[in-house]
């Protein structure tokens, strides 16, 4: 009888679901990620209504799975008011140039910084000696991979090779955790439509837990190589509790990329 | 017991049908204004990234096997949303509901799949975020 009433219940929610999603989801999907599906009350589990929480040295504590939502179909979605994308001619006419194919994120390759993933991620910031010392994004995808963050005080090296992820440092200002960071290679886009950079790209990411379940991130992005000015873009992640990471190999089988068509876009 | 466990699978996946970005653009690979139902068999289940897919033999015009490659969710959307790697099997019947490739290959995006026991469920492609 319990039994039958849950299955009765299940399937009239079903019905009802069904119909208020296929509603709900446009054709041409291309809203950021996290918007739905990740978002879904029933995954993200109970997020408790509590204070933020410190580590024994008084800095918030970012640990925990995060869900990133941001402008990653077009960066200039997410600039900050009064901000603007001035791409220089160069910059511009390469964007022009960029097939969806050519995306190294359809391709299994890193998205870089800004750009975030629709994937799960883990903060994971380790202590040693009673001091931080590193701060860690552990990335399920996409890729499967990590970001480092140094946080013993040390400069950026004079002696860089350009890398995906390129070199952080971080530090806490109040309550917001600062991450700066060079290094960055060419190869990664910020977003589907192909906003491009150059290996001058610097990035300043300001981390603020303002709510228990929110991580907000607000990047100043200079590149004088690509832009005329500098921009600031904001993406906010949403905590998941209780959840774990799981394996997530891109490239096992990546049967996309040579079925994707036309130029770079939504 | 069984068939409220489906359901409540199925309950999961439904709710996961909300728009988000997957790891490209779900319109550079799929035509959203070609929308494809096909009705067959399951022959093959491949549970990877960054999709997992699925193939069916479909009955063309001369009842001939036609086999389609259909895209899921990643796994882990899945296996987080009530899936399993068995919950589609080899042999059974299934409608997909989807959008045709753009390169013209016999292959769509899995929107919505409806199982040999009626259920229908969205299984989060990449159009949904998948």
């Amino acid at each position: 009888m319990r039994t039958t009433v849950a299955l009765g219940a299940a399937l009239a929610a079903l019905s009802l679901g069904y119909s208020t999603a296929a509603q709900q989801v446009p054709a041409d999907s291309t809203a950021p990620a996290g918007s739905g599906g990740a978002n879904n009350p029933a995954l993200v589990g109970s997020v408790p209504d509590a204070p933020v929480p410190r580590l024994p040295d008084g800095t918030p504590d970012l640990s925990g799975v995060w869900v990133g939502a941001g402008p990653i179909g077009d960066i200039s979605s997410g600039l900050m008011p009064g901000q603007q994308l001035a791409l220089l001619p160069a910059a511009e006419a390469l964007m022009k140039s960029r097939m969806a194919a050519d995306d190294p994120e359809a391709r299994c390759l890193p998205t870089g910084v800004p750009r975030i993933a629709p994937y799960p991620w883990r903060i994971v910031q380790t202590p040693a000696f009673g001091k931080p010392t590193h701060l860690f994004f552990l990335y399920e995808g996409n890729i499967h991979s990590f970001r480092q963050v140094f946080m013993d005080g040390r400069e950026h090296p004079d002696d860089l090779e350009p890398t995906w992820y390129g070199h952080s440092v971080g530090h806490w200002e109040g309550d917001t955790l600062v991450i700066e960071t060079v290094g960055f290679n060419d190869l990664f886009w910020f977003d589907f439509v192909g906003h491009p950079h150059s290996t001058q790209l610097r990035t300043v990411e300001r981390y603020t837990r303002t709510k228990f379940g929110q991580l907000e991130v607000v990047t100043t992005v200079n590149d004088p190589g690509a832009y005329a000015k500098p921009f600031t873009v904001k993406f906010t992640h949403t905590l998941r509790p209780g959840w774990d990471l799981m394996e997530y190999i891109c490239n096992e089988n990546n049967q996309d990329v040579e079925h994707i068509r036309g130029p770079a876009g939504l | 017991m069984k068939i409220a466990a489906t359901a409540l699978i199925a309950l999961a996946v439904l709710a996961l049908g909300g728009p988000a970005a997957a790891h490209h653009s779900f319109a550079a690979q799929y035509d959203a204004d070609k929308p494809v139902t096909l009705k067959g068999v399951v022959t093959r289940v491949e549970w990877t990234n960054p999709h997992a897919r699925f193939y069916i033999d479909v009955k063309d015009e001369r009842g001939n096997n036609v086999n389609w490659n259909l895209e899921l969710a990643s796994p882990n959307y899945l296996k987080r949303a009530g899936w399993s790697s068995t919950s589609l099997k080899q042999g059974d019947e299934v409608t997909v509901e989807g959008s045709l490739a753009r390169s013209g290959a016999n292959m769509a995006n899995a929107r919505l799949v409806t199982f040999p026991n009626g259920t229908r469920v969205f299984a989060r492609s990449s159009q949904d975020g998948g």
